[in-house]
């Protein structure tokens, strides 16, 4: 859950990134001819909203409504007594509260009775809440658009690049710590709670297995800022063990601009029986993927982030996974959640 | 498996019968064929109420029929050994949320005249409208407050496991008073709570804060902001084990406590002890806030128990953290067994905004307090020089 440091710095992030990130956004939707954004966000899945404003969804949900001209507002079921905190924490200075959405945007939209909305990653939204907004809207042009923020997402820029390697660093200590021999399963959660919670991450996923022949691993998925990387470790070691690191180590190793799935897949050769190797982009890590379309042909491109996964579901129960975040460079890869990392 | 968790696995099996008798019963009144629970990654309490299972998925789903087996599906694929271990449900699939054929199939199989949807109100449009598409003569509804009504009374055996988890809030809450020092920012207390309460077990935790002095006006997710001497320090403090959640709210001091502070803690603890005494089988979530608030209005501070300046002075616990909410104008009644926190959180003048509360069980005559934690305003030492 969202409980750690919730940060904006402009030494980190320029503000003139954050005004670059909506002026992208609104070029789009420009030349869609939608004149107001809607984006949803709850605690869970909020990244489209964090990447516009740095604002931190922590509990419940939000809608952030971006004008093609104007500043963007936050919408939300938050108190206004936390106003304070938001505002300082993000780049938004115009917040409003309310029961449902539907009021909220049809209040917004009360003095541009004519706009076009767009209603961004529509296929996420609840249905009950797009109910509700058609019903309120009826006088305005209502579009559904497909996810414009996460396609701006997939490429980092640059001020990204070192908050990844210090977050990357900080995932690899703890992922590393908390594999450490003779350690239970709260042990190593505590460790890794512990190591990246202290170093400024704000969310931490942690997904504990084991097989029945004494293999464990622990999946850690982090936000640092408004990145997100995910690494896992194996404690203890089987027949199949060597197989699953060195499917990960070859797919990694396979990485560079141009490549498919397919082509990672082939690269990691065979894994043990139940095997699968996966990789997803870190724009879409706070849900490991689950809402991403998956397109064969995706190829990876230059300056791209993604989580590589090769994990293994026996028949009789077990799960294993090893996993680490790369960044696709020119030359190849830099895996940020390995040493080397700074 | 120890005795203990072979015992607990044996009851368990008699809950999950209990609480399939429960929700059929629920289900006959209402005229449902079937119950869809959706878990979306925020709020899997449903689909935890018919699985006992820890799932990670970012969706996840249990399908209960009125008559026949219920399944279960995740979009995690190590989501389905955990499920089918637990026992609980032993049909479980892997969902992709943009081809549910695994979820649409088993439907179309049941052919349900009329669907309940638990968080009917969260499930995403591209799978509503898969459920319309598959089920075209079906009547879809939301069936989020009949889980809200068999969830709100708590058998013996989930008791047992909040009682556990009270031992974590206590556990949290020392961590929290021995970390403080001058110097420290909120953020590293929270990183020290979270590794003491996962060392622990707790499956996850909700945690908000506030430092300062009587300038603070609320909580939120912890900053960078340094400790100082005199600061109060406060936090309602989470963990969930086992599923279930409970709540304590404490507030410390850094060093010793001013008159101020002091005073605001007595102020405090007896709205909490006005709550704890309106507390009988049958009382309304009004009554007990009410009760609390009256304290306030007594000395003035009315004004401080408005949503100028606050939210609820409680709410209910149990496998979602934030229940039903108590504040005036709630008539959901609340019977034995239920469980909730009474906090009177709120701003006054006293001491700037001031967290204090326990969690209660209803019981036949009065209320059980369900943590051992000393309702007293606490202050630490440690880096304060005399």
């Amino acid at each position: 859950m969202k409980r750690g440091l919730v940060l904006l710095d402009p030494a980190e992030v320029p503000e003139r990134e954050w005004r670059r990130r909506v002026g992208a956004l609104r070029e789009r939707i420009a030349a869609d001819g939608i004149d107001v954004a809607l984006v949803y966000g709850d605690v869970f899945r909020s990244d489209d909203i964090a990447y516009l404003t740095n604002l931190c969804v922590y509990w419940n949900e939000g809608v952030l409504a971006v004008p093609a001209t104007g500043e963007p507002t936050f919408l939300t079921k938050l108190s206004p007594r936390v106003y304070p905190w938001l505002r300082r924490v993000s780049t938004v200075e115009d917040i409003r509260s309310g029961r449902n959405f539907a009021d909220l945007v049809a209040a917004y939209l009360a003095d541009r009775p004519d706009a076009r909305v767009g209603i961004v990653d529509a296929g996420l939204w609840p249905e009950s809440v797009l109910e509700q907004l058609a019903a309120r809207l009826g006088g305005h042009r209502v579009r559904e658009l497909g996810g414009l923020v996460r396609d701006l997402r997939l490429a980092p820029a640059a001020p990204e690049a070192g908050l990844l390697r210090t977050a990357g660093a900080l995932l690899d200590q703890a992922a590393t710590a908390a594999a450490a021999p003779g350690l239970g399963v709260p042990e190593r959660v505590s460790v890794a709670e512990r190591t990246l919670r202290w170093g400024g991450y704000l969310d931490v996923l942690t997904q504990p297995s084991a097989t029945t022949d004494g293999v464990s691993s622990l999946r850690i998925t982090g936000q640092y800022r408004t990145c997100w990387l995910q690494a896992a470790r194996l404690s203890g070691q089987a027949p199949w063990t060597a197989r699953l690191t060195a499917a990960l180590d070859a797919a990694i190793a396979a990485v560079r601009p141009g490549v498919t799935g397919a082509d990672l897949r082939a690269a990691a050769g065979t894994l043990p029986a139940g095997g699968e190797l996966n990789w997803v982009h870190q724009a879409d890590l706070s849900t490991n993927g689950e809402y991403a379309h998956a397109d064969p042909a995706a190829v990876l491109a230059e300056g791209a982030v993604l989580a590589l996964a090769a994990d293994v579901l026996f028949d009789d129960g077990g799960y294993a996974v090893v996993a680490d975040t790369v960044l696709v460079t020119g030359a190849g890869q830099e895996t940020l959640t390995r040493g080397g990392a700074t | 498996m120890t005795v203990a968790e072979d015992v607990d696995d044996i009851v368990g099996l008699a809950e999950f019968e209990r609480r399939r008798q429960r929700v059929r019963e629920e289900m006959r009144q209402d005229g449902l064929d079937a119950i869809l629970a959706f878990g979306p990654g925020w709020r899997r309490e449903n689909v935890r109420y018919f699985t006992d299972t820890l799932l990670s998925g970012a969706a996840t789903f249990a399908l209960f029929p009125a008559t026949g087996e219920p399944s279960a599906f995740s979009t995690r694929r190590a989501d389905l050994p955990a499920i089918a271990a637990r026992g609980w449900i032993t049909d479980a699939h892997l969902l992709d949320v943009h081809d549910p054929a695994a979820l649409t199939d088993r439907l179309r199989d049941l052919r349900p005249a009329r669907l309940g949807v638990a968080h009917y109100e969260l499930l995403p449009a591209l799978l509503v409208r898969a459920l319309r598409e598959a089920l075209p003569g079906t009547e879809i509804v939301s069936a989020s407050p009949l889980l809200d009504r068999v969830r709100l009374v708590k058998s013996d055996w989930e008791l047992a496991r909040m009682r556990r988890c009270a031992e974590v809030c206590a556990a949290g809450w020392q961590a929290f008073v021995d970390v403080l020092e001058p110097g420290l920012p909120e953020y590293r207390i929270v990183a020290e709570v979270e590794a003491v309460i996962k060392g622990l077990g707790a499956e996850d935790n909700f945690m908000l804060i506030a430092s300062g002095k009587d300038e603070v006006r609320g909580m939120t997710a912890p900053t960078p902001r340094s400790l100082a001497a005199g600061d109060m320090v406060r936090t309602e403090l989470t963990p969930q084990l086992n599923g279930y959640w409970l709540q304590i709210c404490r507030s410390a001091v850094v060093g010793p406590p001013s008159d101020g502070q002091r005073r605001s803690f007595d102020l405090f603890n007896e709205a909490v002890e006005a709550g704890m005494a309106a507390v009988y089988p049958g009382v309304t979530a009004h009554d007990v806030a009410k009760a609390q608030n009256d304290v306030f209005r007594k000395v003035g501070f009315g004004e401080y128990c408005t949503s100028a300046y606050t939210r609820v002075r409680g709410h209910g616990h149990g496998l979602h953290l934030d229940e039903t909410p108590i504040v005036e104008g709630n008539e959901t009644v609340l019977p034995e067994n239920a469980v909730f926190i009474i906090h009177p959180n709120t701003y006054t003048p006293l001491a700037g905004y001031h967290v204090l509360g326990d969690p209660v069980r209803v019981t036949p005559t009065g209320c059980e307090v369900l943590i051992s934690t000393e309702r007293k305003l606490f202050h630490s030492t440690k880096g304060i020089t005399s």
